[in-house]
């Protein structure tokens, strides 16, 4: 039986969801015996011409030659997964289109400027549709693992849907609100497994919002605990901003 | 012989007699004024004197992630059932607590009886410790009556002066008794000092909103169109830390989770929550409870009436844990109060 052919891409963004893949450790060597890994960067220096069962495709989308090379995968890809922050959300790199090209580029890099032309930033599903998305800066391992087993079995998957508190409490942390910190978990996103608050930070929000957070309630919250208007929405759309910017498809 | 009594100076040596038997779990501090219940091998890791745990001690009847079954898809028909069992000693348990226990217990052994539950349960021993004194302003014990002991233990642990009186309530309580050698007889000077403790407690604890026990599912019933209602869905923020934290609350996913093989795997069951948006949705998309309003009112109604309808008890322990986690102020005693406020 031939392997499922995977790769994996990478648009803007910092390539740590792909370094996450790098560093599962042993497991990898299970997952190779499950799939044929026909192009990755990050580990190998192999292309491959024909048809991809799955890519994962990390970063957002900010110029036309990305999204000729996104639209490209989608063709040739039986299933695209959004993989990671920047490609689910727009990510950290979705701030920019709140800020003007000028100043953007004048505060970056002086007048050194000369590169590439970037424009509005977009989430993949934004630009192509869109089969799997996993969440995160960085993708946890083991929801991973979750994505590529259920595919390979053929059985549903969806992202959670949940709070980050609902797995915080599994983990008995004690909240970071009693410890005096704010913490974003109460709309954003779970699947992670808590994994920031486990090790004694607050949540940043990395995953995006709920699908339907109560944001008016949770600014109260916030509000309540000594936060400007304006902290509480840089906080809020530290990962979001990219998912303002209408869908190119 | 149903009580006894253990010196204070002999606590530290019954804790190493339990240690030494079998797995011991008992409240311990964490950061902040916050406690869980975890792994204890002495004395003077226990916290004695401790405000409800973060979770309560149903995580180790009901885990937030348990295996219900392994299977093969090579050989599809025999599945095999899975019950993780471990010889456990609970120790510290507050009466609002055993209250939470002894619900669960009620649905567990209902028609169709949960094997896993009932397997589990079976190798818990259960220390009980009463409380004299209020643990904090979240308790609500005195309402649902849960603030004196009314079993569901195997030994009970109340502190008097220089010593613990102890109620034995089964066999396995006697035989650790018995067994440590640790325990003397009750003196008369001991008992009265527990009805001296008790009826202390029956002035100190008084209901903590003005409601009597038996009136609290008709409020509920009355006030299903309360105002109350919307300016909770307004506040909550449907983080579920409510439920996660409720002795009570029960409900839980059924996932299946491959191995890395592909041919095999386990069948879990994980938490769930009421309160988290996808909870009450179904095939086709619908959502019988879509408002955050609908939701909270919908878990005030399982611990105040739809239980109470079904099993003739409130399945609220009085603990107060949801009002302490809620960080939107959603806050239990309150609601009653504003729900009887508004009724008039």
């Amino acid at each position: 039986m031939t392997r499922p052919k995977v790769a994996f891409f990478d648009f803007s963004c910092c390539e740590g969801c792909q370094l996450q893949v790098a560093n599962i450790g042993e497991t990898l060597l299970d997952i190779l015996n499950l799939v044929e890994l026909v192009e990755f960067r990050e580990v190998m220096s192999e292309k491959w011409s024909g048809r991809y069962t799955v890519t994962f495709a990390e970063g957002s989308i900010n110029n036309e030659e990305s999204a000729q090379k996104l639209r490209m995968l989608r063709d040739r890809s039986d299933i695209l997964v959004a993989y990671g922050s920047c490609a689910a959300t727009g990510g950290v790199i979705g701030m920019q289109n709140r800020i003007s090209r000028d100043n953007l580029i004048s505060t970056v890099y002086g007048d050194q400027w000369g590169g590439e032309e970037t424009r509005t930033v977009r989430a993949i599903h934004q630009v192509v549709k869109v089969d799997y998305t996993l969440y995160g800066c960085p993708i946890n391992p083991a929801e991973f693992l979750s994505l590529l087993k259920a595919i390979l079995c053929g059985i549903s998957w969806r992202a959670s849907d949940n709070a980050v508190c609902v797995e915080c409490k599994f983990n008995e942390n004690v909240c970071m609100y009693d410890r005096g910190a704010t913490c974003l978990g109460p709309i954003t996103r779970g699947g992670c497994n808590s994994w920031c608050v486990n090790n004694g930070n607050v949540c940043y929000g990395c995953r995006g919002m709920v699908d339907n957070p109560n944001r008016a309630g949770a600014e109260d919250v916030l509000l309540t605990h000594g936060l400007k208007p304006e902290l509480i929405a840089a906080k809020m759309e530290m990962y979001t901003g990219a998912l303002e910017a209408g869908n190119v498809k | 012989m149903h009580q006894a009594l253990l010196s204070k100076r002999r606590l530290a040596d019954f804790v190493s007699y339990l240690v030494s038997g079998h797995k011991l779990v008992a409240p311990v501090p964490l950061q902040d004024g916050h406690f869980k219940f975890d792994e204890v091998h002495s004395l003077d890791e226990i916290s004695l004197k401790y405000i409800p745990t973060i979770l309560p001690p149903k995580k180790y009847f009901m885990p937030q992630r348990s295996s219900l079954l392994r299977y093969d898809l090579s050989k599809i028909h025999e599945m095999e059932e899975i019950v993780e069992l471990e010889q456990l000693v609970l120790f510290g348990v507050h009466t609002c607590d055993l209250a939470g226990i002894h619900c669960l217990n009620i649905v567990f052994s209902d028609h169709p009886k949960d094997p896993h539950y009932l397997a589990r349960n079976n190798f818990i021993t259960i220390i009980g410790l009463e409380c004299n004194d209020y643990c904090d302003s979240s308790a609500g014990c005195a309402m649902l009556h849960t603030h004196l002991p009314k079993g569901g233990y195997d030994l009970f642990l109340t502190e008097l002066s220089d010593s613990y009186y102890i109620h034995i309530n089964t066999q396995k309580g006697e035989d650790m008794v018995d067994e440590s050698s640790l325990f003397d007889d009750v003196t008369r000077a001991a008992e009265g000092e527990l009805n001296l403790l008790r009826s202390r407690k029956r002035e100190l604890f008084t209901s903590e909103v003005p409601i009597r026990y038996q009136d609290i599912p008709r409020l509920f019933e009355e006030t299903f169109d309360s105002d109350v209602w919307s300016q909770l869905g307004e506040k909550c923020l449907s983080c579920g830390n409510c439920t996660a934290v409720c002795p009570t609350c029960f409900c839980f996913d059924i996932v299946d989770e491959p191995e890395l093989d592909l041919s095999k795997g386990e069948r879990l069951r994980v938490w769930d929550s009421c309160q988290n948006e996808a909870f009450a949705t179904v095939a086709g998309g619908e959502n019988f409870r879509r408002k955050r309003m609908d939701r909270q009112r919908h878990r005030f109604h399982r611990k105040f009436k739809y239980l109470m309808d079904r099993y003739g008890r409130l399945f609220c322990t009085g603990c107060g844990r949801c009002s302490r986690s809620c960080m939107a102020g959603i806050n239990l005693k309150r609601t009653i109060s504003a729900l009887i406020e508004e009724r008039g």
